[in-house]
């Protein structure tokens, strides 16, 4: 099995190297952040499956990685926003400017229940 | 044993959904249609991984914390996917 | 009292069940759930019955989502048509995050955060019908909280929620 579980690492590995090809082209900042996630989860997955293959205790690894991919993320958008408070909903956005938004009604009016 | 093929099945195809991943953040257009082949793709990869994984853990311990690295990444996976999404709306907004 | 037993779970998992353990579990899970209550303070009341219920279908949702990009992604043609559309949602603040979250999951759908109380979404394919998807698991969301609908989102019992914001 742990043949198997080895090759599976690796392709996963191979996956991640178009996420790093990402990562070197952009365009956006959030391109290269999203494509950093994919990295994280993909380590993550590296990881478990390396665990299985020789040490279960590697899943402590896999638990912290998964954890500070998130706060990388959440770190990426809070360095983003305007007065680097992090609430992205504080700031003012016109959604998809240039295209026109189409807004939903509401299913039904609320009733107490 | 029937457990291994179980497991053997379950990850190979959960790297299915990673190379899905990579394949959409690669080709996909824009910032936020990658985002979507990202969080999608990349989530059902790593359920798939881990529910295959789950029927080789040696103990109870290891199988609740495999469901811990799952239930967070699920739930950093929507937060994110919404942050970044956001943040990219406003990147776009300011460079127009 | 749900936050004790979700973080003492939680330590045990992370910890093993040996005294040591246990020991230390006894001191700093009563500070982990301070902290938590202190950062996010009981708001809504949310019935963890009715959130696992939820689990299934949204398990079911994101493999088709996963599917659903999947399948996109490869084919050659990449067939997809993004744009945007704005529901509005009457859920209180944290259950229009979790919708946002869910949605970010689901088939063709990718929140972005909302204005005022209209959520931004954007989707993968305009022809799509996501709109009633949404509107589904709005409804779905609402039946686990036990605010009531249209009342304020600073919560307290269903009883006290008629005032507006």
């Amino acid at each position: 099995m742990s043949a198997w579980f080895l090759a599976f690492a690796t392709l996963l590995l191979l996956s991640l190297a178009g996420a790093l090809w990402r990562i070197w082209r952009g365009p956006e900042p959030a391109d290269r952040m999203m494509a950093a996630q994919l990295v994280g989860t993909g380590g993550v997955g590296v990881v478990l499956l390396l665990a299985a293959a020789s040490d279960w205790q590697m899943l402590d690894v896999a638990l912290v990685l998964a954890l500070l991919a998130a706060f990388a993320a959440i770190a990426f958008v809070k360095a983003q926003s305007v007065d680097g408070s992090g609430d992205p909903e504080e700031d003012p956005v016109s959604p998809a400017a240039g295209t026109d938004p189409t807004t939903i009604q509401p299913g039904r009016a609320p009733d107490a229940r | 044993m029937p457990a291994d093929i179980v497991t053997l099945v379950l990850c190979g195809a959960g790297l299915v959904f990673f190379f899905a991943g990579t394949a959409g953040i690669i080709r996909f257009p824009d910032t936020l249609t990658r985002l979507h082949a990202l969080t999608k793709a990349d989530n059902v990869g790593l359920g798939l991984l881990i529910t295959g994984l789950a029927f080789q853990a040696p103990d109870w311990q290891s199988v609740g914390k495999l469901v811990l690295i799952w239930a967070m990444a699920l739930i950093a996976a929507g937060t994110t996917a919404q942050l970044v999404a956001r943040s990219a709306l406003q990147q776009q907004d300011t460079s127009q | 009292m749900k936050r004790t037993v979700a973080l003492a779970a939680i330590w045990l998992v992370f910890a093993g069940a040996g005294l040591e353990a246990l020991v230390v579990g006894l001191i700093f899970v009563p500070i982990a759930v301070g902290l938590s209550l202190r950062l996010v303070p009981d708001g809504i009341p949310v019935r963890l019955g009715a959130v696992a219920g939820l689990l299934p279908r949204f398990i079911a949702q994101s493999v088709i989502g996963g599917i659903d990009v999947a399948r996109r992604a490869f084919d050659p043609r990449l067939p997809i048509d993004p744009g945007w559309i704005e529901v509005p949602v009457a859920l209180p603040d944290g259950g229009r995050v979790a919708l946002g979250g869910e949605l970010s999951l689901m088939p063709g759908t990718l929140a972005a955060g909302s204005v005022g109380n209209r959520l931004l979404v954007h989707v993968l394919d305009r022809k799509q019908d996501v709109a009633a998807a949404i509107r589904h698991e709005e409804e779905r969301l609402w039946q686990t909280t036990g605010a009531r609908r249209g009342g304020a989102s600073t919560g307290g019992p269903p009883k006290d929620t008629e005032g507006s914001r």
